[in-house]
């Protein structure tokens, strides 16, 4: 399968703020789990931040849930689960600094109908945050953060959150809205900090959702884009001239071989199938990592260790330690 | 021939199909409504992101926001009966906010004066749900006004999905709700006078140093011409909540065997419960259907490669043949492990949800015509115990 040449490390890890997106199911929290072990393993200080989103980051790595709070889950690995009511409240907050005076302006009810009114306040608040955590630093003025990895919305909805920022940017003509806005959208569509990485299957919708989401985040929004990850793609069941011995045969006499034929056949027509699918999603020319199907179904921490050592493979020189963001120093 | 599954398909008015995404809800949908329209009803299927395949099958090159009529000459050509009709949409919430605007501003003069305010595209981009409401007003429309005997209707991935469906009760709550009522009054000079002395002007001084000043004063303008719009939207609502519910309207998730999908099934199903949304079935995809196991062994293995033999293979060397025999045990193995499971699936899922799930076998060639979409409805089989 990964027979290409490997991704050069730097198109993954260069960038210290990294989004994942991607159809919905296509699994987008299993990638962001991967780079973030990757990242952590590389020795960067790493947050994924899971945006309203239930929580399935660390209980996919086997640790009991974290909540709304920042959490080392493991070394060099934190998570956190952005809530939006807590979002608000920290923005309001440090642009206020007074409590009274958040609660006057937060518990007016007028004001509480507006921001109820005024749509994608959440996800502009949930983005907010987690760019605030891409700028945090320690009392010495060093970032806390080498390197920030969002598990962004699924697309179709993702893509008016990418646009979130500048459509804020552009309605709202001046003040700290606009500031902020104007801000993320520069941190969005700066090819040295951000990379949106996008996550696919090799199949027929998510293979043209990709290839939309690519033209759409590229090309009209100029947002930089860093690596393609092809997730659970079937492996044949012969390569080469087993599979030329295989596919001469039509109908095999015994039935007990008929039986197997079936299986074979079916697992054949699907890697086929996904494969065609493949070869679209490679011809998007992004750098592509490509992860199997797991013949398992459930995705326990082995599961993921496993696809996460599959996709360090794929990518040059794997094994250093001096991860470029965190040599940058920002 | 009469299929267990045919019945839903001639009872209902509006059947929804939900689930998480890349599950197989579009063709399923388009599947249910290409064979309700060969038993001779007139139905139309409202996808929300199709497939081009989706539309090449239906014959329609595109799916765009406006209704379109499948050719009945592609019934024939799929052999299936021409009885009824099959009209197909895209509902495209740009366009459709465009039209709630027009749709319900009391005059085009006013609808003007929204769609040309600035901060229109903004809210357009997810106006609280209006946009959802007005597609799935849509719907009660074609059902309702346009005489259509069944809609399917596609939702979006689990996770909006709610969010789409919940649109009607959010906005008929929202407009009843005396927030917006506060927004509207027009009394005391309007929502910005009424701010700007809230809390001895303290609320207004702290929302502009949140916003910027502008923005609020703006915006609360703007809401003023958008309020025309909402008594209309709450009296439609009222009919599209209803709707939802009704008797002849049925909700189907669709769902892969996979643990994550079925999950949010799950999940999905309790979120549908509390909204009173009556739960037709569920439907597990791409199942696949268990072989009979070949035993191993030496003697078998001996016996099947002499079959090999027999079958053409006699000029693969005899330890390529072995190898070929491995990989076709792994095959089976494999493919009867995935039986299993999608077993194990449908059991969780009838513990869940106290419907025995429907199953459609995986198909080995993708989605082309009207025939294979009708072959997909034709395979909605109860599980077997």
């Amino acid at each position: 399968m990964p027979d290409s040449t490997p991704v050069d490390r730097a198109a993954l890890f260069d960038r210290r703020f990294m989004l994942v997106t991607g159809k919905g199911g296509v699994g987008k929290s299993t990638v962001t789990a991967i780079l973030g072990l990757l990242s952590a393993r590389a020795g960067a200080r790493t947050l994924i931040c899971e945006l309203d989103a239930h929580e399935r980051i660390a209980p996919m790595l086997g640790h009991p849930p974290v909540g709304g709070e920042v959490t080392e889950i493991e070394e060099n690995l934190s998570v956190v689960d952005i809530r939006p009511s807590m979002a608000m409240e920290e923005y309001a907050l440090m642009k206020l600094r007074f409590r009274a005076l958040y609660r006057l302006v937060f518990e007016n009810p007028l004001v509480e109908s507006l921001v109820r009114f005024v749509p994608g306040v959440n996800d502009l608040l949930m983005l907010g945050k987690a760019f605030n955590h891409e700028r945090e630093t320690d009392d010495a003025g060093r970032p806390v953060w080498d390197r920030v990895i969002i598990d962004a919305p699924a697309t179709g909805h993702g893509i008016t959150f990418f646009r979130l920022p500048k459509i804020i940017r552009d309605a709202v003509p001046a003040g700290n809205m606009h500031r902020e806005a104007a801000d993320m959208w520069a941190l969005l569509t700066d090819p040295r900090r951000t990379a949106v990485h996008l996550v696919s299957l090799p199949e027929e919708l998510p293979v043209q959702e990709t290839r939309e989401l690519h033209a759409r985040l590229a090309d009209d929004l100029g947002i930089p884009l860093g690596a393609l990850v092809i997730n659970m793609l079937p492996e044949r069941p012969f390569e080469g001239p087993l599979a030329e011995a295989f596919d001469g045969v039509d109908e095999p006499g015994d039935p007990r071989l008929r039986r197997l034929w079936t299986a074979a056949r079916i697992r054949a027509g699907r890697a086929a199938n996904a494969e065609q699918h493949a070869r679209a999603l490679r011809e998007m020319g992004l750098p592509t990592i490509e992860l199997p199907q797991r013949p398992a179904r459930a995705l326990d921490r082995a599961a993921i260790d496993a696809l996460a050592e599959r996709f360090a493979t794929q990518v040059s020189d794997p094994g250093t330690s001096d991860d470029p963001a965190r040599q940058g120093g920002r | 021939m009469n299929l267990p599954f045919d019945a839903e398909l001639r009872r209902a008015r509006l059947l929804v199909t939900a689930g998480s995404g890349g599950v197989g809800k579009t063709t399923t949908a388009a599947a249910m409504a290409v064979r309700a329209a060969s038993f001779g009803r007139r139905a139309a299927v409202l996808t929300i992101d199709p497939a081009r395949r989706l539309a090449d099958a239906l014959g329609l090159g595109e799916l765009t926001g406006e209704l379109r009529r499948v050719e009945p000459s592609r019934f024939a050509d799929a052999g299936l009966d021409a009885a009824g009709e099959l009209w197909a949409m895209m509902l495209d919430v740009k366009t459709t906010g465009d039209q709630m605007v027009r749709r319900f501003a009391p005059d085009a003069e006013a609808a003007r004066a929204i769609l040309d305010n600035r901060y229109y595209q903004y809210f357009s981009t997810s106006l609280a749900g209006a946009q959802e409401y007005v597609a799935i007003e849509q719907v009660r429309a074609l059902i309702d006004e346009g005489g259509f005997d069944l809609v399917v209707l596609d939702t979006p991935p689990a996770a909006h999905a709610i969010d789409f469906l919940d649109a009607p009760d959010r906005l008929v709550s929202g407009l009843g709700s005396r927030p917006v009522q506060m927004l509207r009054a027009k009394e005391d000079g309007g929502l910005a006078s009424r701010l700007a002395r809230s809390g001895r002007g303290l609320v207004l001084k702290g929302l502009n140093k949140l916003t910027g000043g502008p923005f609020i004063e703006e915006l609360t303008r703007f809401l003023t011409v958008f309020g025309s719009i909402l008594d209309a939207l709450k009296v439609s609502g009222e009919a599209v909540k209803a709707r939802l519910r009704a008797d002849d309207t049925r909700f189907f998730l669709v769902t892969s065997p996979t643990r994550s999908n079925v999950d949010e099934a799950m999940a999905f199903r309790r979120q549908l419960a509390e909204r009173d949304f009556p739960l037709g079935g569920v439907i597990l995809n791409r199942t696949h259907a268990p072989l009979a196991p070949v035993p191993d062994g030496p003697g078998t293995r001996a016996e099947l490669d002499a079959a090999l033999v027999e079958a053409g293979l006699d000029g693969l060397p005899s330890a390529e043949r072995a190898r070929l025999l491995d990989g076709l045990y792994e095959s089976l193995a494999r493919h009867n492990r995935l039986a299993d499971a999608d077993m194990q699936a449908a059991e969780l899922l009838e513990r869940a949800t106290g419907h025995r799930p429907w199953r459609i076998p995986l198909f080995a060639h993708p989605i082309r015509d009207l025939a294979d979409l009708d072959r997909v409805a034709r395979h909605v089989q109860p599980v077997e115990a």
